[in-house]
């Protein structure tokens, strides 16, 4: 059965954690665990779950009800003393355990149900808000009371559901840090008592879950003796882990452990990434190779804005150069730069292409044309162009795109022009082998 | 008009690979990928991310007066301009989805806003002179990791005070990013430069 590891473990793990108390009180601390799991047992046996929180929360409205009702909390501590006999048994120990806690066995009467009540209260609030929270709560209200209250928070343990081991150990580890704090809790527990306030009771519980995860890591090494599996459900939005065979089930290596897959899965993307850290291992060595690529990235592209910067200006001037020179030479002058540019050219292409490109060109720097007949010519001849570059060639796709850019936007501007030229030229530099058959389409 | 049906071609032609290349993506980069990352780290390397961005780019620097006027400013002062336009433009085309991209966006719109104001004030905390009264030269040595870890911070936009694994994801996309930049902006320094040249080889090509 699902609970019965985890009682195991509970029962396993606390010889281990006893800190005060002798020998004695791990016998009775495991009788009082098999009793209260017997006990749980037969409880989850007669109702379910969510009956149970159902239960649980009707016998709190009835004991809130009833705060003055005598018999009938009687009757139920009665009840639920005889249904757990190893708490019976854990009395005495419990009464050496806790000490000098005024609420120990002998408060089994009406004298200690004001702290009874106000855990109740606690609790009758919590399980309305969450079951989580009002686990939590039950075990400080275990704690603190260290009675046959912590029978109710028992039955609501049992209630949230998945009991988790963590949480039993959790539970114990308090018991056992709370024997050592006992004058700060008993102040508290005081203060409770007179306030009644819920507030301190969760603030209680949340510094105990501390607490209990800093025992817990203590008992990590127990625990990783352990072979099950264990869940941790904490809070609904805690992601939910499982730890895997032979390794810590506590809450902060589980989630130390989250943590560091989740770096090192990052650090693999970035190996990918970055050139040349293939070779390194370890963090150091990485995150020194990151830093040196980001920043040689941003220093080149510092330096491409400085030459864009500087390339700018001078495309305007070049445009007006363009308008008053001559077609011919301006035709002309694109020849010389697509021979020198292009070493593998085609010489099909270079009969092909370069003709049309002229005809476009002369049509461009004519600048007679109207618009419509210049964007058409222009469009005319590069149309297959964007189509020549379905190959993954980056550069030539912005080209491309610049190219479209222009012709959609501003096409009489002089700046659009000398693109259009610039960019069939570039065209013709970058793809060779697809220009003859895709200029046909 | 010719240009519209071409740039349909054109999409169209490359929308098919950008989906298969998106189903790739999606498969493979949700996988791995735990409830807090969504974020695709292909996506800088889609050559249609580079269109977008080489195109919004030219754009953007037609519109911006500094880099147009070679008179007013000097070519370091230019540079950066351009610069900023750069990495404002990248951020845009990041959508805003990292936090790198939204912190230059708001940079830029805070410089806009608080030109003088802010330098005056981080002026004067500046000098409130607490340099004597500190004894010199103590500093905690951090572990070399974490200094490390401040300098990346540093370095990309907008994390500096941000988680080691959150941190790592920043950098990865802003990496990609980067290197699609500068892979656009080689792009179009040459070709503009290509469309300088000839024009300079002009008595020397005819022969």
């Amino acid at each position: 059965m699902n609970r019965a590891l985890p009682e195991m473990l509970h029962c396993l793990n606390m010889p281990g954690n006893v800190a005060g108390g002798g020998g004695s009180a791990d016998i009775s601390v495991l009788e009082r665990q098999r009793a209260r799991m017997k006990w749980q047992q037969d409880q989850n046996f007669l109702i379910g779950n969510h009956e149970l929180n159902v239960f649980s929360a009707q016998q709190l409205h009835q004991l809130q009800g009833s705060v003055s009702n005598d018999p009938g909390f009687a009757e139920y501590v009665t009840r639920a003393v005889k249904q757990d006999p190893g708490m019976e048994n854990g009395w005495p120990d419990v009464g050496k355990f806790g000490g000098d806690d005024h609420l120990g066995y002998g408060a089994c009467g009406y004298g200690n149900v004001s702290g009874f009540e106000m855990n109740y209260e606690a609790i009758a609030r919590t399980v309305s808000c969450s079951p989580t929270v009002a686990a939590a709560i039950s075990e400080a209200a275990v704690t603190e009371t260290k009675g046959k209250e912590s029978i109710l928070p028992e039955k609501l343990n049992s209630a949230v559901g998945r009991e988790s081991s963590k949480k039993r150990k959790a539970d114990k580890n308090q018991n056992l840090k709370v024997v050592a704090e006992e004058d700060a809790k008993e102040k508290r527990i005081k203060g409770c008592a007179e306030e009644g306030d819920s507030k301190i009771t969760e603030q209680n519980s949340s510094s105990k879950a501390n607490i209990s995860n800093n025992n817990n890591r203590e008992t990590s090494t127990d625990t990783s003796k352990e072979n099950s599996k264990v869940t941790e459900v904490q809070k609904p939005d805690y992601i939910h882990v499982r730890a895997r065979r032979g390794q810590a089930t506590d809450s902060h290596s589980l989630a130390e452990r989250v943590r560091r897959e989740k770096i090192s899965e990052r650090m693999k993307y970035l190996q990918d990434l970055v050139p040349g850290c293939n070779k390194i291992t370890g963090k150091a060595g990485m995150l020194d190779e990151i830093i040196n690529y980001v920043q040689s990235l941003q220093r080149q592209v510092e330096f491409l804005s400085m030459k864009l910067a500087s390339v700018n200006p001078r495309l305007d001037f070049n445009t007006e150069n363009i308008f008053t020179k001559e077609i011919f030479p301006a035709c002309a002058s694109t020849y010389p730069t697509i021979e020198v540019s292009s070493e593998m050219a085609n010489p099909a292409y270079f009969q092909f292409s370069p003709v049309q490109q002229v005809v476009s060109c002369c049509g461009l720097e004519m600048g007679i044309t109207p618009p419509d007949m210049a964007l058409r010519r222009t469009t005319s001849a590069p149309v297959s162009i964007p189509e020549t570059f379905l190959d993954p060639s980056c550069f030539n796709f912005s080209y491309a795109r610049i190219f479209l850019y222009f012709s959609k936007s501003k096409p009489l501007q002089p700046g659009t022009l000398s693109y259009k030229t610039s960019i069939a030229w570039s065209f013709n530099k970058e793809d060779q082998q697809h220009f003859p058959l895709r200029h046909l389409q | 008009m010719a240009s519209p049906s071409i740039s349909n071609s054109e999409a169209n032609s490359n929308r098919p690979r950008d989906s298969k290349r998106k189903k790739r993506r999606k498969t493979g980069a949700d996988a791995p990928t735990g409830p807090a990352t969504n974020i695709d780290r292909s996506r800088w390397k889609t050559e249609s991310e580079q269109q977008v961005y080489s195109s919004k780019l030219v754009d953007a620097l037609r519109r911006r007066p500094a880099a147009a006027s070679p008179e007013s400013f000097p070519v370091p002062v230019r540079g950066r301009a351009v610069r900023e336009t750069a990495d404002q433009v990248l951020a845009v085309a990041a959508k805003g989805r990292t936090r790198w991209s939204r912190a230059i966006l708001t940079s830029r719109l805070r410089l806009m806003n608080n030109l003088s104001r802010n330098h005056k004030k981080h002026r004067k905390v500046r000098f409130t002179g607490d340099i004597r009264s500190r004894k010199p030269a103590v500093r905690k040595t951090l572990p070399p990791l974490q200094r490390k870890v401040r300098v990346l911070g540093r370095l990309v936009p907008g994390c500096r005070k941000l988680s080691f694994p959150n941190l790592l994801e920043e950098a990865t996309d802003y990496i990609a990013a980067l290197e699609m930049q500068v892979r656009a902006m080689t792009a179009l320094t040459g070709l503009l430069t290509g469309a300088a040249a000839p024009f300079d080889r002009l008595g020397s090509g005819l022969s």
